[in-house]
Parts: structure tokens; C-alpha cells; sequence
């Protein structure tokens, strides 16, 4: 069996690559791409911990698929707002959609 | 019909009050036959009370007549208001009604024509009601609020004319300078209350006598004896100070002048201001049992009133004043009498002064009916055109001045009579010389109206003695002026059912059988002549030797001709401390207290907001920054808290 | 008769509904359903306060409950229930406010700019009114006095007149939106208290007298009662939480000035006694000097401001102030006299500031100005209008046969009996200062010589005639015989404990 610390490693880079993406990136559509890495880092330990703490029981398995069905959800908001700021200000730089800022 | 009754008396001129009030208007003449009926309905009853009080008096001992009602009850506080009749009353009613009833009739041709006539005659009947009111209360809240209610119709009449600036201000300045007694008049009341647990005179002067109020304390000040009493009552004084005119209020009394001269007459001589000397009688109970330093005020404000008024009296000009000076004179003398402790020569003095003070003002009243001048520099030789006028006007200033035998005489005569047997000796002395100055100034105002060549040929040439409805009054006042004063007579008190002279009816604990006092008749009238002669001397023909002493004391003369510049300092008080106060208070409400503390505190959170709205900085990296910062620090807090 | 007591409440709110459906190019429609609104209110409030029984057992009458929340969550039996009585404190603040509204639609008749809007706003403020003096649960009464605070701020921002003083502007937006801030403030603290009072009871209800037979700790009490005392003490005006009632009153239009001073600063001081002191006797016992202290202060202040303004309502505002000082007196004196004089007090102010409202209302109509110094001699063109001033007046000074001396008068008499002889010397000494700015403002404004450019100056309409001989007919009945608001209020005072006789 595969030990459990590489899965929490792997997630744990996959969420340190989505923080990164999340703070450094200045455009929507990758910040949004950040997010999702985030939430898959998460799914990965709720699959491992699942797995390995309980194998009888399903909760962390289900709770992976509540955040697969979350994530596409919000994809489709966020880009949905993506695209009429692209519309309106001809941008997806996050920097520029301050309209409502004061 | 009998003392028990006596509530009626006020009730007549309450009643005429509100029915002139609603309908005077659709009434014929305004309704002053209503006014008038009721102020004589009340002298009529005045005399079956009389009669059952006196038939009491003489049974067995001088009897009060009580009724009284519940006003105000729960738990165990309660308020009866209820009049009494007593031998103080008695008298106080005798002139009031009478002079009140006099005055009105001459009122209906002094007043005719005037486009408020029926208004005159509502506010007479109100007064009337009040004041029959206050003589009859039996407990001071009571007494207070007809107190009050003499004080408002005061205000009214005085400012009956209020088109003109004058009379506006001084009805004004009336008001509020005997409210300002008044504030330390119900201090008193409430003071006597908290201790005695009753508004009820008599219940009060019971509780005192039983020593309630011997080392009562007020807050911690840490009284004792009769310090609280005292204080009490010097209160109450304070009451009478305002509505009797005495130093330091006195300044109201002549500028309420302003009024028309029948209200004069009536309120502000014969009636409303002698209910302070008249207060301070029925409370005299209190002032024996309190220290003595409370009669050395009493007496002390009396005669440093009489000082000054007399001597102002002497350079006034106006005619109205200068019987406003002599009524501050006259009252101050009955203070004097209180002071010294009789309450029988106070009384006296205020029951005859009622009639001779009417009779000089309702007398003036004719002479600006006539002449439309109330300035004595501009009268003169009016005798010849108004030779009743005169007459009475010279009855009335001869007993002013206190000359045997008119009523004047008997009642000064009494006063000193009791300052010399109570009071120091220099305290007599300066009672004695304010007679001779009474004389001076009393000769003066009758010489420069009535005697010698007119300065105003035109008023003079058109004057003439007024109509009967305004002389009769003028006679019959004289009548009494002159006769009044005997009843300080054993037998002239008995021949009119009295149980004896005068102070032998209204005394204070014991009798005071008339005694008269050879020494003190001879100084006050060999003072009384000097006076009249040295008058005459001084205001005879050009008044020439009054000019030049005028001129030669200067500085005494402006000092007097400007009152002691005692209504000036007041004025400054009020323009320069009091109003000062009100507008510096009024800019720390609106600058400090609204514009900084209310507005400055808005103003911090606009300020606020305004600063902090720079950390939204709309970059969502910087919100991503601080969510993951925030998360961090939360972790790195947890673990620490672990550890 | 408990629906009687729903009805007062009732009617104001369906009148506001009512106007709403009338449409607006009807104005008279709609002043004649307000004039009949209030008309029945008016009826309706008389009823209550003279069926009101004072005699035999004591306490609560005419009780309608109608229970909201029940047994849910943390409320146990009666929860939270519109629970309406009165006893003989509120029954003649009930009366008032039936007075005072009638007599504001009177005044008010003439409002022509939006005056659907007008009419129910405010009537949606008496219904608050009505709420507060009934309610005998502590929800609604927050629930009823936030109703009657807010519509204020929109009477006055839209209806209301901004002034030039000179140096200095004061603005109706400023003017009621310091005015709501202000009593919203006041509400916070009084919703603090609520809550508070609600956990340490742990009764699972805000019924009042249910809440009334929990004894609290003493410390608690001393802490909590500083919030009622100063929430409320907001709204009647103490010092130094004052400021808004005069440049309100300034801003305001009539109508709303006389509800506002006549009935909405009541509300304040009847909620000191109605929850503070009912509620909480030991720290109403702690903190009776520091409310003495600032009712004297509030006394004395008000009366020394007022002599310095020249503006009629600034006036009439400063001399709410100080008069709401002696209620605030009354209740500090904690024994049965003071208290009773506190609420003749809040009756007679509330009769006689309407009544002066009215007046100012009366000459600024026409003259368009409120300054007394450029007027003079006008009593000789409006001498009903002078008269109406000067009863309001006397009143307000403590002439003997007019409300206020008989109120004043049993203030001082508590003052005295509490002790606090320095409160009670105070207070008859603004009554003095009350004499002199009222007199000063009589001799300068409506006596003296007429001044001709107020040529054209007519008396009062018969409308406002008519509401100021009804608020005189009621100072005269209180000044002369005040035996019912006596009988009425000392039952009820006697069930507050902590009240000593």
C-alpha cells in the first residue's frame, strides 16, 4: 500500500501551487484554474484520509464528490462574471475590475 | 348666613369673572354692571359674616370659622383648600371690598370710552376674586395661588395699555420682580412643610408651638434651635419683600404706575401690596418663635424702604410716582410695626392707609382725567378749578403726613408708638425723620398740583371737577380718611359691636388697649408741622428755595432723581450678568455640547470611514493575500495555543 | 374594553393604509379621514382614561394580549405577545396623545405639498405612541417606540423648513437626521438592556409583569439600570443628550413639533418609569442622585438658553428641555409625590408645549419668520392668538389654575421630601427664569407699539383656534381640578416598588 504521507505531500503541493497561482496571477481565468487546483488538493486528502482512517465508511469519498460538483458550479459562476468583465473592460486582468471599489 | 359662609364673598367676582370673560363681549357696556353687582353682592356679605364673627368673638373668644375642602389626596399626602375668618381677615376684607367697590365705580367714568372697558372690568373682577381669595385662605398653598393670582392680574392691569412700549415693560418687570420673591416664598412654604407635614395655617402654628421645628436641619448643614424656623420664615419674608415693594424689590411699584390710576388705586395701594405685610401678620406666630434676627430683617428692610422712598419721593416729578413712593413709605412703616412686633399698629396702619391711599390716587385720577398732565411741573392752581379735587386730595395728604385727627395720625402714631417701646432708639429717631420727610414731599406734590398760578394755562384752563360717579367715591374715601382712624377707641369700637377699640379686636396674643403716648404724639407732630411748614417754604409760589437747594446739593439731588441707581445697577445685572449668562449658556449648547460633542463624534466616524476606506484597495490579490495571511496566522495560533 | 386599547392602535394604522389608497388628487378626502381618524382617537383615549377604575384592586386594566412567539426556541408561555393594558400612569398619557394628535390634524390641515405622504407618516407615528403607553411586553414596546421615532426623520427632512441663523445654518436634513441618530442611539441602549434584563430573568418571556415579580440582583440591577436610564433618558431630552429636541423642534413642521415635544418625549421618561424603575427599583434607588443632578442641570440649562434665543421654537424647544428637567426631577425623588408630580408633568408640558407649538405654527405661517425681535405690537392684530401665547405661557411658569403649577408643584413638594432641598430651590428658580424669557419674549413680540410692516397680519385660523382652546380647556381642567390624573397616577405609583409614600 501505497503510504499515506506521498498523498498528503501531493496535495499539499498542489495546494501551495494553487495559493501561488491565486496571489501571483493577474489574470481571471488562471486565478479561477488556481481555485480548482486548491479544491482538487483537498478532494485528494478527503479520498485519503477516507481510505485510510475509515475504509468501511464513504463520508470523505462522498464529501470528494460534493466538491467535484461545487467546483464545476462555481466554474461555471465565476466564469460566467469572467466574461462580462472581458466584455465590458476588453480585460480578464483582476487589477482593472475595480469599479466598485469606494 | 353666618362665617361659615364667607367663601362666598370671593365666589361673587369669580363667578362675574367668567361670565365677563365668555359673554362680555355680547354684553351691553361690556358688562360692568355685572362686575359691579358682584364686587357689592361681596361687601353686602361682608357684613352678616361680620356679625356672626362678632357675635362669637363676644360670646366667648374670638372664634375661627372654618370650612375647607379636599383638593389633592393619596396615601397619606393631602391638601384641604379652605378659607377661615379671623380677626386679620376681618379687617383685610372690610378694605378690600369696599375700596375694591368704590373703584370700580369710579372706574366706569374714568374708563369710559376706552376701546378695552369690558376687558377693564373682567381683570377687576378676577382681582377681586384673588385677593378676597388670599385674605380668606386657611393654608398657604392656597394663599399662594391667589398670591399668584393677584400677581397675574397685577400684570395684567398694569399692562392694560400694552400698545405702549412702557406700559408692556413695566407690567414686565412687575411680574418678575415679585416672582422672584415668590421663588423664595414657596421655598418657605415647602420648608414649613417638610417638617409640619400640612400647608393648614393654623396646623402649622400648632406644630410649631409644640417645638416641631426645633432642631430640624436641611441636608446636612447641621442646624439646630430654631435656626430652621428661621430660615423658614425669612423665606417666606422674602415673599412678602417682592409683593409689598420693600428694599431690594421695591423697583417694580413705581413703574407699574403705568396701569390706569383706579387699578393704581386699588392694587398698588390699597389692596394687592399690603398682602405681604398682611402674609407676614397671619404668619406672625412663626416670626416670634423664630430667633430674633428674622423681626431685625423684617424691621430693618421696612425702614431702610421708608428712608428711601421718602427721599425719592422728593425730587419726583410725576404725580402717579409720587404716591407710589408714598405707598412704598406707608408700607414700609407697617413692616416697621411688624418688625417691632405689633401687629395691631401694622394692621391699623394698613386699614386706614387703604382708604387715604385710594383717596389720593383716585383724587390724582381726576386731576389727569381733567387735565390729561401727570406732571407736577406742568399743574398748578388747580384748587380753583377743582375745588372737591383739592379738597379731598389735601384730607388725604394731611393724613399721610399723619396730622391730628384724621386717620393717618391715629395709625403713625401707633407704629412709632412701638418702635419706641420695642426697637432702639435710632431706629425711632429714623422712623421719627422719615415723618418729617413724608411731610416734606407730601406738601410738596399738593402745593405744586393744587396751589399757586399754573404752568399749563391750556390744561389748566379746560379742568374741571370730575363727573358724580367719580366724586362720590372721592367723598366717601375722604369721610373715612378722616373719621377712620377712631377706632383705635375703646368706645367707638364698642358703640359698633367691636369687643373695644381696635387693638383690642386684632392683636397678637395679648390685647393692646389703645394707649396713647403724649411724648411720641408731640415729636410726630411737631415733626409733621416742621414738615409741612419747611414744605411750604421750599415749593411755595416759584418753589425758588427748592431750585437753589436743588442746585446746591447737586450730587444728593441726581442720586435721588435717578433712584439710588438701583434700577440701573438691576438693569445692568440683567443686560450685562443674566443675559450674558443665557447667551455664553446658549453658545456652549449650539458650539460645544452640539457642534463638538454631537457633531465632532459624527464627524470622528465620517473621518473614520473615510481613512479605512483606503485598506479596501478593490486588487483582489491584496484580499487573497490577507485571506491566506489570515489562515496562516490562525494555524500558526492554534498550534501555539496547543503547545 | 381590552379591545378598546387595540382599537387606539388599530385605527391610526388602517387610517395610514387608507390614505395610501386614496389618490392624491383628492387633499381634502384625506384630511377629512385623518380629521375622523383622530377624532375617534381622541373619543377613544378620553374612554380609557375616564373608564379607567382607580379604585378597589390595583393595578393593570383593560388587558388584550395576542400571543406572537410562543413555546418556541427559548421562549416559554407568552413569549412574546402584544399584550396591551394601561394603568393609571399611562391612561392620561393616552389621553394626551388623543389630544395631541386631534389637535395636530387641525394644525396641520393646510399642509397641501404631499400631504397623503404626511397624514400617514403620521399616524404611523401615533400608532407607536399608543404602543408604547400600552404595551405590557418588552418587545413590542421597543417594537412601538422604534415606530414612532422613524417616521420622524422623514416628517421632518421633507416637510420640515431649514433655517438661516446667521452665523450658523441649521438644515432639516441635519435636523432630523441628528434627531433619528440620536434617538436610534438611545434605542441601542435600551435594546441592551431588554436583552439583558431578559437572560438574568430567564423566564423565557418579556412579558412586563412577569418580569416585574423577578427579584434581580442588586449589582446587576445598578448595572443595567444606566442603560434605561440613559436609552430613554435620550428621548426625553436630558441633559446632555438634549441637543436634538431644539434644532428638531426648529426644523420641523407644526404638526410634527407638537407631536414630537407634546407626546414623543413622554415616551422617554414614562419608559424610565415603566421599565427602569419597575423593573429594576435597587438601581433606579442607586442612580436616583446622578438623575436628579442632571434633571436639575436639564432645568436650570434649558431655562438659561431659552432666555438667550430669539427664535420663537428654539424657544419653545429649550423650554422642553428644561421642563422635561423637572419630569426627570420627579422620577429621581423616588417617593410617591415626586413621582405623581413627574407624570402630571409629562401631561401638563405635553398639553401646553402643543399648545405654544400651535401658536408659533400661527404667526410663522403668515409672517414666515420666527424671530421676535423684528416683531412688536402683533397682539393688536391677532389678540386671540397673544391670549393663546400667553395661557401657554403662564402655564409653563406655574400659575396657580393652570396644569403646570399643579405638577411643578408636587415636583418641588417630592424634591423637598426626598430631601434634595437644593433640587427643589433649583427647580423654583428656573420657574423664575421660566417667567422671565416667556414675559421678555410677550413684551417684545405681541406688546409695545405695533410694528407696521406686520400691517397685514391676521388672527389664527378657526382650525388652530379650535385646537388651542381644546388643549387650554384641558390645562385648566388639570390646573383646577387635577383630582382624576391624582387619583388615576398615585394608584398606579403605589404598585412601583421602591416608591416610598
Amino acid at each position: 500500500m501505497i503510504p499515506i504521507n506521498n498523498f498528503l505531500v501531493l496535495s499539499s503541493i498542489l495546494f501551495s501551487l494553487g495559493i501561488y497561482g491565486v496571489l501571483a496571477r493577474r489574470n481571471a481565468v488562471l486565478i479561477l484554474m488556481s481555485v480548482e487546483l486548491m479544491l482538487q488538493a483537498v478532494s485528494i486528502n478527503f479520498i485519503a484520509f477516507a481510505v485510510y482512517l475509515s475504509p468501511q465508511a464513504f463520508t470523505g469519498l462522498i464529501f470528494a464528490v460534493f466538491v467535484i460538483t461545487i467546483a464545476a458550479a462555481e466554474v461555471g459562476l465565476a466564469l460566467a462574471i469572467i466574461l462580462r468583465l472581458y466584455r465590458n473592460k476588453s480585460t480578464a486582468n483582476v487589477d482593472e475590475a475595480d469599479m466598485m471599489k469606494w | 348666613m353666618g362665617a361659615q359662609e364667607a367663601y362666598l364673598i370671593p365666589a361673587l367676582p369669580a363667578a362675574a369673572f367668567v361670565v365677563l370673560l365668555l359673554f362680555g363681549k355680547y354684553l351691553p357696556r361690556g358688562g360692568d354692571f355685572i362686575a359691579i353687582a358682584a364686587i357689592a353682592g361681596a361687601f353686602v356679605l361682608f357684613f352678616p359674616v361680620l356679625a356672626d364673627f362678632l357675635d362669637k368673638a363676644n360670646g366667648t373668644d374670638f372664634v375661627s370659622a372654618e370650612k375647607s375642602w379636599k383638593w389633592v389626596q393619596f396615601d397619606n399626602f393631602e391638601i384641604r383648600l379652605g378659607f377661615f375668618v379671623d380677626q386679620i381677615t376681618i379687617v383685610m376684607l372690610a378694605v378690600v371690598s369696599f375700596v375694591a367697590l368704590l373703584v370700580q365705580v369710579y372706574s366706569v367714568a374714568y374708563m369710559r370710552g376706552d376701546p378695552k372697558y369690558g376687558w377693564y372690568f373682567t381683570c377687576m373682577s378676577l382681582f377681586a376674586a384673588s385677593m378676597l381669595t388670599l385674605v380668606l385662605a386657611d393654608n398657604l398653598l392656597l394663599l399662594y395661588a391667589a398670591w399668584e393670582g393677584v400677581g397675574f392680574c397685577s400684570f395684567l392691569l398694569i399692562g392694560f395699555w400694552w400698545e405702549r412700549r412702557s406700559a408692556a415693560e413695566a407690567a414686565k418687570k412687575a411680574f418678575i420682580t415679585t416672582r422672584i420673591g415668590d421663588v423664595g416664598f414657596l421655598i418657605g412654604i415647602l420648608l414649613l412643610w417638610r417638617e409640619a407635614g400640612t400647608f393648614d395655617i393654623t396646623e402649622i402654628f400648632d406644630f410649631a408651638e409644640r417645638g416641631g421645628f426645633r432642631d430640624a436641619d436641611i441636608g446636612g448643614l447641621g442646624l439646630s434651635g430654631n435656626a430652621y424656623l428661621t430660615i423658614a420664615v425669612l423665606f417666606l419674608f422674602a415673599g412678602a419683600v417682592g409683593k409689598s415693594g420693600q428694599f431690594p424689590l421695591h423697583v417694580w411699584l413705581p413703574d407699574a404706575m403705568e396701569g390706569p390710576t383706579p387699578v393704581s388705586a386699588l392694587i398698588h395701594a390699597a389692596t394687592m401690596v399690603v398682602a405681604g405685610v398682611y402674609m407676614v401678620a397671619r404668619m406672625f406666630p412663626l416670626f416670634v418663635l423664630a430667633d430674633d434676627i428674622a423681626l431685625d430683617v423684617v424691621a430693618a428692610l421696612g425702614l431702610i424702604t421708608v428712608l428711601m422712598s421718602a427721599t425719592m419721593g422728593l425730587v419726583e416729578t410725576d404725580i402717579k410716582r409720587v404716591i407710589a413712593y408714598s405707598t412704598l413709605n406707608s408700607l414700609g412703616l407697617m413692616f416697621v410695626a411688624l418688625g417691632s412686633g405689633s401687629v395691631t399698629a401694622a394692621m391699623l396702619y394698613l386699614f386706614v392707609h387703604g382708604f387715604f391711599k385710594a383717596l389720593l390716587f383716585l383724587a390724582s385720577g381726576s386731576v389727569i382725567h381733567a387735565t390729561e398732565k401727570q406732571d407736577i411741573r406742568e399743574l398748578g392752581g388747580l384748587a380753583a378749578k377743582m375745588p372737591v379735587t383739592a379738597a379731598v386730595f389735601g384730607i388725604g395728604t394731611l393724613a399721610m403726613i399723619g396730622v391730628i385727627p384724621l386717620s393717618g395720625f391715629w395709625a403713625k402714631d401707633e407704629v412709632l408708638h412701638a418702635v419706641d417701646q420695642h426697637r432702639s432708639v435710632v431706629l425711632y429717631m429714623l422712623a421719627l425723620i422719615s415723618v418729617f420727610v413724608t411731610a416734606l414731599y407730601m406738601t410738596r406734590l399738593f402745593v405744586r398740583t393744587f396751589l399757586f398760578e399754573a404752568r399749563d394755562r391750556v390744561a389748566w384752563g379746560h379742568s374741571h371737577d370730575a363727573e358724580p360717579l367719580m366724586t362720590l367715591p372721592l367723598v366717601l374715601l375722604a369721610v373715612l380718611t378722616a373719621v377712620g382712624g377712631f377706632v383705635v377707641f375703646g368706645f367707638v369700637g364698642e358703640a359698633l359691636g367691636f369687643p373695644g377699640g381696635f387693638g383690642k379686636f386684632v392683636f397678637f396674643e395679648d390685647p393692646e388697649p389703645f394707649d396713647f403716648a403724649w411724648d411720641v404724639a408731640i415729636f410726630s407732630t411737631a415733626l409733621a408741622v416742621g414738615g409741612i411748614v419747611t414744605g411750604w417754604y421750599f415749593w411755595s409760589e416759584k418753589a425758588e428755595p427748592a431750585r437753589r437747594a436743588g442746585e446746591a446739593l447737586q450730587p444728593a439731588y441726581e442720586t435721588l432723581r435717578n433712584r439710588y441707581y438701583i434700577d440701573d445697577a438691576y438693569q445692568w445685572v440683567i443686560d450685562r450678568v443674566v443675559l450674558t449668562l443665557g447667551t455664553i449658556v446658549a453658545w456652549f449648547d449650539r458650539n460645544i455640547v452640539n457642534d463638538t460633542a454631537v457633531d465632532g463624534s459624527a464627524g470622528l466616524g465620517l473621518f473614520a470611514g473615510f481613512e479605512l476606506k483606503f485598506l479596501e484597495t478593490g486588487k483582489l490579490p491584496n484580499y487573497a493575500l490577507a485571506i491566506v495571511a489570515g489562515v496562516i496566522g490562525l494555524a500558526v495560533l492554534l498550534l501555539v495555543l496547543r503547545l | 374594553m381590552g379591545g378598546v386599547l387595540f382599537a387606539l392602535i388599530a385605527i391610526p394604522v388602517c387610517t395610514a393604509v387608507v390614505i395610501m389608497a386614496v389618490p392624491s388628487r383628492y387633499p381634502q378626502l384625506v384630511r377629512y379621514i385623518s380629521l375622523l381618524s383622530a377624532g375617534a382617537q381622541f373619543v377613544l383615549s378620553i374612554i380609557v382614561f375616564f373608564a379607567y377604575e382607580f379604585q378597589g384592586s390595583r393595578g393593570l386594566r383593560f388587558g388584550f394580549r395576542v400571543d406572537w412567539l410562543e413555546n418556541v426556541g427559548f421562549l416559554g408561555k407568552h413569549g412574546i405577545s402584544l399584550h396591551l393594558a394601561v394603568d393609571g400612569i399611562a391612561a392620561p398619557l393616552v389621553m394626551l396623545t388623543g389630544l395631541v394628535i386631534f389637535a395636530a390634524v387641525f394644525v396641520s390641515w393646510n399642509i397641501s405639498y404631499r400631504n397623503k405622504d404626511f397624514f400617514v407618516l403620521l399616524f404611523l407615528l401615533v400608532a407607536g405612541v399608543f404602543g408604547v403607553f400600552e404595551s405590557q411586553d418588552l418587545f413590542f414596546l421597543f417594537f412601538w417606540y422604534e415606530v414612532a421615532v422613524l417616521p420622524m426623520y422623514l416628517l421632518i427632512a421633507v416637510w420640515g423648513a431649514s433655517s438661516n441663523f446667521g452665523t450658523f445654518v441649521r438644515t432639516k436634513e441635519y435636523g432630523a437626521m441628528k434627531l433619528v441618530l440620536y434617538l436610534v442611539a438611545g434605542s441601542v441602549l435600551i435594546f441592551v438592556g431588554i436583552f439583558a434584563t431578559f437572560v438574568e430573568a430567564d423566564r423565557g418571556t418579556f412579558d412586563l409583569p412577569v418580569l416585574g415579580q423577578v427579584q434581580y440582583d442588586s449589582g446587576f440591577q445598578k448595572a443595567v439600570f444606566p442603560f434605561y436610564m440613559i436609552g430613554f433618558g435620550v428621548l426625553a431630552g436630558m441633559w446632555p443628550f438634549h441637543t436634538w429636541s431644539p434644532d428638531g423642534h426648529v426644523a420641523a413642521p407644526t404638526g410634527v413639533s407638537m407631536l414630537h415635544a407634546g407626546v414623543l418625549m413622554k415616551l422617554g421618561a414614562f419608559g424610565i418609569l415603566r421599565v427602569g424603575m419597575t423593573l429594576l427599583p435597587a438601581g433606579a434607588e442607586f442612580w436616583a442622585p446622578v438623575l436628579m443632578t442632571l434633571g436639575v442641570i436639564g432645568a436650570l440649562y434649558g431655562a438659561v438658553s431659552a432666555l438667550a434665543q430669539t427664535d420663537l421654537k428654539y424657544m419653545v424647544g429649550y423650554s422642553s428641555v428644561s421642563h422635561m428637567g423637572y419630569v426627570l426631577m420627579g422620577l429621581a425623588t423616588m417617593n410617591d409625590i415626586g413621582v405623581n408630580g413627574a407624570v402630571l408633568q409629562m401631561f401638563a408640558h405635553g398639553a401646553m408645549t402643543a399648545l405654544m407649538f400651535t401658536n408659533v405654527g400661527a404667526v410663522y405661517d403668515q409672517a414666515h419668520t420666527r424671530d421676535m425681535t423684528i416683531f412688536g405690537g402683533i397682539a393688536k392684530k391677532m389678540p386671540r392668538h397673544s391670549a393663546f401665547w400667553a395661557i401657554a405661557g403662564l402655564s409653563s411658569l406655574g400659575l396657580p389654575g393652570l396644569a403646570g403649577f399643579v405638577a411643578e408643584f408636587h415636583i418641588f413638594v417630592g424634591t423637598f421630601q426626598a430631601g434634595y432641598y437644593w433640587a427643589g430651590a433649583a427647580g423654583i428658580l428656573a420657574a423664575a427664569i421660566t417667567a422671565t424669557y416667556i414675559l421678555r419674549m410677550l413684551a417684545r413680540a405681541y406688546f409695545g407699539p405695533l410694528n407696521e410692516q406686520w400691517e397685514n397680519l391676521k388672527e389664527m385660523r378657526l382650525g388652530e383656534q379650535f385646537a388651542a382652546a381644546l388643549l387650554i380647556a384641558f390645562l385648566l381642567f388639570m390646573g383646577l381640578w387635577p383630582t382624576p390624573f391624582i387619583d388615576r397616577i398615585s394608584d398606579s405609583v403605589r404598585n412601583i416598588p421602591g416608591i416610598t409614600s
